[in-house]
């Protein structure tokens, strides 16, 4: 027996991005005569390549970035947009409406809606007057039902939008961020619902950036990165990769590079113990880092220094050569400094490093590189922060 | 070839599973039309009257209208009233895709139920506007203000298919245009003008120069109108064989009305 509601096979969706907004006959003729295309400004690969399976009964929840490419795959699965590479099979009865409330007319009433919902989804009108009144009653709109939707509120509307939605009771359900909406009663109610849902043994597939709840309903998450699959894998696990990629985005933010330009680090190479060039340490091994540099001028006694932060942007370890007391006399035309940590025990993770070149008195910033290196530090040993050589004692106990 | 087919087959099957779904949209697009007017439905009967009536004048004072015909009032109304489906057909059908981008981008069913839908809404109406014809034309006969006769009223069932399936499907191919060319409906106003001149609605087929009149019925609005003049007037038809050449262009049309939107359909959604 096949027991997958979704498959996805390496499917790809590219978008052409098009200046000056739509196209007309008049710039088509224009084109043609011209022989160019002035309408496609570039081309777009909204998914790359993506490829997963969902089992039925089964929750996926799909997180990532604005832009990451979530709806598009949705859209996907959904049927309204086609892969332009790539094939996408699905079995069983599938809830067809992307965004709740999408569709409605303003001008009809709520109950016409209704029907004009479940119709869509191919449902018959005695289908739906079968469902009406439970729909009423978990929109908590009876009041509201006869009157034209564009006098309804919008948190009334993604009510109705979800009560339609999951009245229809499909085999699939697919959910675009309808947990950022409502009341908090209404979105424990649309919880149990889905709660519901996964115990009456029904696929779901959930897009949301309220991640502790996207942890709690799935079984499994998808983390898309610009249009390519992250990772799969469980919910917590899944979580703390895109919290750690979230951190990640936010320290490369902080890159920067600035200075009196008088001396300019034009490159660092880091390398191990062994002198093998790398950005994979070990904690406890050793951090070698040569700091090729430029001048314009000659300077007198500067001072080089380092500091290694956390991906949170928190300084771990900081150091230079004036605390040291190394004194470099001059530096002139161009050079190398070697920085060596003998014994780099941060913790486990990912930091960022920086280095400078500054004056004596720290008034006179030559250059300073602020977190342009990453580097992966692993560990067997599970403490946090930077490893200090500790000894426990036990003594002996009280009377 | 046989793809076409497949895909005409497709599309009949896909609206005959969605029969509720057409069903809703074409009783929204009646209801939307006419929620917000007062006057409701009786626009659609007014504007064709207006028109009617800026004609008669227009051509009484250009001299056209020939004392004594008493066939030229009637041969107006027919002719306004069955041209006013076709170009209110096509006005909304243009933005029957366009119009509905939330519906195409955000859910699943056959496309063609929207352009469909339009013209079903549209031809609801048309019905209502022959009634008012046929009452029209009962009051001249009775009254003896025009020789009127109804032996060719049962005309009127294919001239009203066959003027349905000429609408469809332009109007399928229109609205598959607008998505791709947003100046389509600049060219349609365009066009439709030149239509209605080069069609004999507000003129008789004779009044074209012979030599052309075998050409006019490649128009197939020439081939409905004549029938239909036939029907409520009861005037004979001339050229059986031109007519059905009419017929047959305006069926030629529907059915690649539906070939094409079938086949250009899945690219909506990129497009918007």
């Amino acid at each position: 027996m096949d027991d997958s509601a979704i498959q996805v096979e390496h499917a790809s969706k590219k978008f052409k991005l098009r200046h000056g907004g739509s196209r007309t006959l008049k710039a088509m003729v224009l084109d043609y005569v011209r022989h160019r295309d002035s309408a496609v400004n570039r081309e777009f690969w909204a998914l790359k390549d993506v490829c997963f399976e969902v089992k039925k009964g089964e929750t996926l929840g799909i997180i990532g970035a604005n832009g990451a490419g979530k709806s598009t795959l949705l859209a996907l699965i959904s049927g309204t947009m086609e892969p332009t590479v790539g094939s996408i099979r699905t079995s069983g009865s599938m809830s067809s409406l992307l965004e709740l409330g999408a569709g409605f007319h303003p001008e009809l009433t709520g109950r016409e809606n209704v029907f004009l919902y479940g119709a869509i989804m191919g449902l018959s009108r005695k289908q739906m007057k079968e469902r009406l009144e439970a729909i009423v009653e978990f929109s908590e709109l009876s009041k509201w039902i006869d009157e034209p939707v564009k006098h309804y509120s919008s948190g009334m509307y993604i009510r109705l939008g979800f009560a339609v939605a999951v009245e229809v009771d499909p085999e699939i359900l697919l959910i675009d961020e309808v947990l950022a909406v409502g009341d908090a009663s209404f979105q424990r109610k649309c919880l149990d619902r889905m709660k519901d849902f996964k115990t009456r043994k029904k696929t779901m597939l959930i897009i949301s950036h309220d991640l502790p709840t996207i942890m709690a309903v799935s079984d499994r998450i998808l983390f898309l990165e610009q249009g390519c699959v992250h990772g799969i894998g469980t919910p917590s696990g899944m979580v703390e990769e895109y919290h750690e990629f979230v951190r990640r985005k936010q320290a490369l933010g902080a890159k920067r590079v600035w200075g009196t330009q008088e001396a300019v680090i034009e490159g660092v190479e880091l390398s191990n113990g062994a002198g093998v060039r790398t950005d994979m340490f070990k904690s406890g091994e050793t951090l070698m880092a040569k700091i090729c540099y430029k001048t314009t001028r000659p300077i007198e006694r500067p001072v080089f220094g380092f500091a290694i932060s956390d991906l949170n942007g928190k300084v771990v370890y900081g150091n230079n050569t004036q605390i040291e007391k190394v004194i470099v006399p001059r530096i002139e035309n161009a050079g190398e400094m070697i920085l060596r940590i003998e014994k780099m025990s941060a913790a486990q993770g990912s930091y960022m490093l920086s280095f400078s070149i500054h004056s004596e008195d720290h008034l006179t910033n030559y250059c300073r590189l602020e977190n342009t290196l990453e580097i992966k530090v692993t560990s067997d040993a599970q403490f946090e922060g930077c490893y200090m050589p500790c000894v426990w004692r036990q003594e002996a106990g009280r009377p | 070839m046989n793809d076409n087919l497949s895909r005409m087959w497709k599309a009949l099957a896909d609206i005959d599973k969605h029969r509720d779904l057409l069903a809703i949209m074409v009783g929204r697009n009646l209801k939307i039309r006419y929620k917000r007017s007062v006057l409701g439905f009786f626009w659609s009967l007014l504007n064709p009257l207006f028109f009617i009536l800026i004609y008669a004048v227009f051509l009484k004072i250009l001299k056209c209208y020939k004392a004594g015909d008493q066939l030229f009032l009637p041969m107006l109304v027919t002719g306004v009233i069955t041209w006013q489906f076709l170009a209110m057909c096509l006005n909304d059908s243009l933005y029957s895709i366009l119009g509905n981008a939330n519906l195409v981008t955000k859910a699943v069913f056959p496309r063609i139920i929207l352009p469909l839908s339009m013209a079903i809404g549209n031809l609801v109406n048309f019905l209502f506007s022959i009634l008012i014809i046929l009452c029209y034309v009962i009051v001249l006969k009775i009254g003896h203000f025009a020789p009127v006769s109804f032996v060719f009223l049962g005309l009127l069932p294919l001239a009203v298919a066959t003027h349905f399936a000429l609408c469809l499907g332009l109007g399928l191919i229109l609205c598959c245009l607008n998505v791709f060319f947003r100046d389509t409906e600049h060219i349609l106003s365009v066009g439709l003008l030149a239509w209605f001149f080069l069609t004999p609605v507000i003129y008789y087929l004779s009044d074209i120069p012979a030599e052309y009149q075998r050409l006019a019925f490649l128009n197939p609005m020439t081939g409905i109108i004549t029938t239909y003049r036939s029907a409520f007037l009861g005037v004979g038809i001339m050229a059986p064989r031109l007519v059905f050449l009419s017929f047959a262009i305006a069926w030629g049309i529907c059915i690649a009305g539906i070939a094409f939107f079938q086949r250009v359909q899945k690219r909506f959604v990129d497009e918007f």
